[in-house]
């Protein structure tokens, strides 16, 4: 297992790189200099010079790569170019913000979604089950921002109980986790359900069901646990996408956080902060799909043997 | 979104509120182009909120009229040649630390500003020197008349400066010493900063001195979203929205506990003619583009009857903005007709002008806010109805810049937001092709009265004669066509708070948050 774990982080190594390529040639490629958000009216082309060449913009994009690549693998993000601070103490403020609505989001995507699936899957083919995934999948095709406008309306302005935006007080938490929450649970329903009906037909649930134990002990003590290898693996490719799917959702309600930082970055061109915020954002999709086949490979040993 | 918004709220039931602020505090969300703020450091940063406003003072402060009036400094005197300003301070002023601000105070506060990003304001500057603890001298390397101007900025704002040494980069982040009427609690860049009142405060602008502010707290909320902070003010989450978006006027006027504050606007809408693009490369053309534009149709029609309809180039609280009728740009059809004629196009069957067989289709530049496109789409109609044929391309705010840059425009609508007077140097300077100078006027005259505006006055009353003359001149170029002054709005609950009206102050912010009162 330690093997496998070892040749699975070092194949990481080239996809970060790649990664970080892609990522700093896009927002390279973008129409827009972040000198001109730092020049103040009326100052002059040897302000626009000076500010340039100590930003270092002025030096051949794969120097520039090099020297913030180079920097980052030693764990220096550099210093913001039109925010005037370190990167890593922004991101380093915005993240725990971020995380906190990352991971109470995957809780309740996961919380839903798994009971989700094992309803519908005991009773596969009622219209309990067809209503059940036909909701949560009309849910998850709702983009992010649309739900959670929805959701302020109805729960913010219309009854009063939560407030509209920012992150003050735990109350403030509630809509964006059941806004991006919301947007995995079919995906994790979907999983659960055809997991768990893959299980029901096996030899040892026949066998269960002979010996007369009782149905729900059988789904839940066996069926689930057998079901429970896809979905883990789902959740922990999620982790990535629920991070991505902060960035609207925080727009949205105003919260402090990862996806708030990028989207004012993007608009300032303040290139060291977006390529962080890119990079991290990456990270967590990597590490998800890395902590996925980890765990994968923990529970199946099938899966370890033939990568071997 | 924003739309979306309001069609969704349009449905919504207006239903219970949110509990409100405790007693004594207001919550209040930022202006959008206020957000992002990283810092309250005013040596260095390049954004500031109003946050800075009230943590800081600074020697002057303008007034409604932008008229100097005293704030740390109780009254200024230049010399006759421009050389050195006297300036006779406030006794009695005190740092939040209890440190006294001296006459020493701003001599060892102009060097914090050497090698920062605002060097420039104080570039003119040779020297401070102290005369008495309250009176300070600045020696001049050259003649400043645009100093008070530079020390009425909130970049002008007075930290202490041994804390300022001591706290280094930290300063403006994690702590603030200012002089001003509230103090720093706390600072959550992107989220929000807490105030709490400065008790000591007696030396305010104006109608509020002798006082601290009524309130005790202050949160400065940040909402990037326009549609998010106005449902905020709705439900009663936060008491002001220290600007309200033109696409929610019309929301807030409908809601019985809401107000607006109409404040003396610091922008202008304006439409950039590029002077080297045929057809505009033709004086004439540019004359009837310019005489075309029906402003007050707009004002009324995009902006609710709110602002005024502009003639110049510069907002019209500046004297500078007082130039001869001659020279101011109005609504006057025939007058469009007549110059496109005399150019030599000629109106076709379809209306749209032709000259050698070639229609007069232009292009119209435009940024993707809603109000802009709205804008842009009224003047599209009124160009047309004098016979040019006007294509809008839209592009994405963050964008646009770099487009201007390649100099291929030829009309443009735009905004920018400056009170001063040489906002002309910066959008006409020959030096300052493609961008900012999205005209792309290049003339010799232009630029010797450039320069007399820019550094060849002596005093205040040279500078605003020269900068009136270098105004004239480039209108009687047509580079341009102004169309809108608009105005400041805020919004606020009327169940909460209670503003001061009239405020006499260019802006709210330290004047009016020293006069805001919370109803019990």
């Amino acid at each position: 297992m330690l093997g496998f774990a070892i040749r699975r982080i070092l194949m990481l190594v080239p996809v970060f790189l790649a990664v970080s390529v892609i990522i700093f040639l896009m927002i390279h490629m973008l129409p827009g200099d972040p000198i001109d958000n730092l020049l103040r009216i009326g100052a002059g082309p040897d302000q626009r010079a000076a500010l340039t060449e100590k930003y270092g913009l002025d030096r051949p994009l794969y120097e520039q790569y090099l020297y913030w690549i180079g920097n980052v693998v030693q764990g220096d993000f550099g210093n913001a170019i039109v925010q005037r601070r370190p990167v890593a103490s922004l991101i380093g403020q915005a993240l725990p913000y971020s995380l906190t609505l990352g991971g109470l989001a995957l809780l309740v995507s996961t919380v839903l979604g798994v009971t989700v699936g094992i309803i519908a899957a005991s009773f596969k083919g009622s219209w309990l089950d067809q209503g059940l995934m036909g909701g949560v999948l009309f849910g998850s095709m709702l983009p992010n921002f649309w739900i959670g406008l929805l959701l302020i309306l109805v729960f913010s302005v219309s009854l009063g109980w939560t407030p509209v935006s920012g992150a003050r007080g735990w109350e403030s938490l509630i809509l964006p986790v059941v806004t991006i929450g919301l947007g995995g649970t079919a995906l994790v329903a979907r999983v659960t359900r055809v997991a768990m009906i893959d299980a029901q037909g096996r030899d040892f649930v026949m066998l269960l069901h002979a010996k007369g134990v009782h149905p729900a002990v059988i789904q839940l003590r066996h069926v689930l646990r057998h079901a429970l290898i896809p979905v883990v693996t789902i959740l922990a490719l999620r982790i990535g996408w629920i991070m991505g799917g902060a960035v609207t959702v925080e727009v949205v309600f105003a919260r402090p956080g990862l996806g708030s930082l990028l989207i004012k970055s993007l608009n300032q061109h303040d290139y060291p902060v977006v390529q962080a915020s890119l990079l991290i954002l990456a990270m967590a999709v990597l590490l998800g799909t890395l902590l996925g086949d980890l765990l994968q490979a923990a529970m199946d040993p099938r899966i370890r043997d033939n990568l071997k | 979104m924003k739309s979306l918004g309001k069609l969704l709220l349009g449905t919504a039931l207006a239903g219970g509120m949110m509990l409100p602020a405790q007693a004594q505090d207001v919550v209040a969300v930022l202006s959008q182009n206020e957000t992002g703020a990283t810092s309250y450091n005013p040596v260095s940063a390049t954004l500031l909120s109003v946050g800075a406003w009230l943590m800081y003072d600074r020697l002057v402060v303008k007034d409604e009229n932008l008229q100097y009036v005293p704030n740390l400094a109780e009254s200024w005197e230049e010399a006759p040649d421009g050389m050195t300003w006297t300036f006779k301070l406030k006794p009695g002023v005190t740092f939040h630390n209890g440190t006294p601000f001296t006459a020493q105070t701003v001599v060892d506060w102009l060097p914090l500003y050497k090698g920062s990003e605002n060097e420039y304001l104080f570039d003119a500057i040779e020297y401070a020197e102290v005369v008495s603890d309250t009176e300070v001298k600045f020696v001049m390397k050259r003649p400043e008349p645009n100093l008070l101007y530079n020390l009425s900025t909130v970049y002008a704002s007075i930290p202490d400066p041994a804390a300022f040494t001591e706290l280094g980069e930290e300063f403006g982040v994690a702590e603030v010493v200012g002089t001003g009427p509230f103090k720093l609690d706390s600072f959550e860049i992107g989220n929000q900063t807490v105030l709490l009142r400065n008790d000591d405060y007696a030396w305010g602008p104006g109608d509020a001195t002798g006082h601290p502010a009524k309130i005790e707290t202050l949160t400065l909320r940040e909402i990037a979203e326009a549609s998010t902070a106005f449902l905020e003010l709705k439900t009663g989450g936060v008491d002001m929205l220290m600007n309200v978006p033109t696409d929610f006027v019309g929301e807030v006027e409908g809601s019985g506990n809401l107000k607006l504050l109409e404040l003396p606007g610091t922008d202008l809408v304006y439409m950039p003619i590029n002077v080297t693009k045929p057809p505009f490369d033709d004086i004439k053309v540019r004359e009837g583009v310019a005489f075309a534009i029906n402003r007050q149709e707009i004002v009324d029609a995009v902006f609710g009857g709110r602002g005024k309809a502009a003639d110049g180039f510069l907002i019209s609280a500046l004297p500078e903005s007082q130039i001869a009728p001659e020279y101011r740009m109005t609504y006057d059809p025939e007058r469009a007709n007549k110059a496109l004629d005399d150019a030599g196009w000629v109106k076709g069957a379809d209306g749209i002008r032709e000259k050698g067989g070639e229609k007069l289709k232009v292009t119209l530049w435009t940024q993707s806010d809603s109000i802009f496109r709205r804008l842009s789409e009224v003047v599209q109609a009124q160009l047309k109805a004098v016979g040019l044929e006007a294509e809008i391309l839209t592009f994405d705010n963050a964008a646009i810049r770099d487009q201007y840059k390649t100099g291929e425009q030829q009309l443009a609508v735009r905004t920018y937001l400056w009170d001063n007077a040489d906002i002309l140097e910066w959008f006409f300077s020959g030096e300052r092709l493609y961008y900012p100078n999205i005209s792309m006027l290049n003339d010799p005259k232009a630029e010797e009265l450039k320069a007399a505006a820019m550094t060849g006055a002596k005093n205040s009353a040279e500078r605003e004669a020269n900068f009136r003359a270098y105004h004239e001149y480039i209108n009687s170029l047509y580079p341009y066509a102004p169309i809108y002054e608009p105005v400041q709005l805020m919004g606020y609950n009327t169940d909460r708070v209670t503003l001061p009206e009239p405020l006499h102050a260019a802006r709210f912010n330290t004047l009016g948050f020293l006069q805001l009162e919370v109803k019990e």
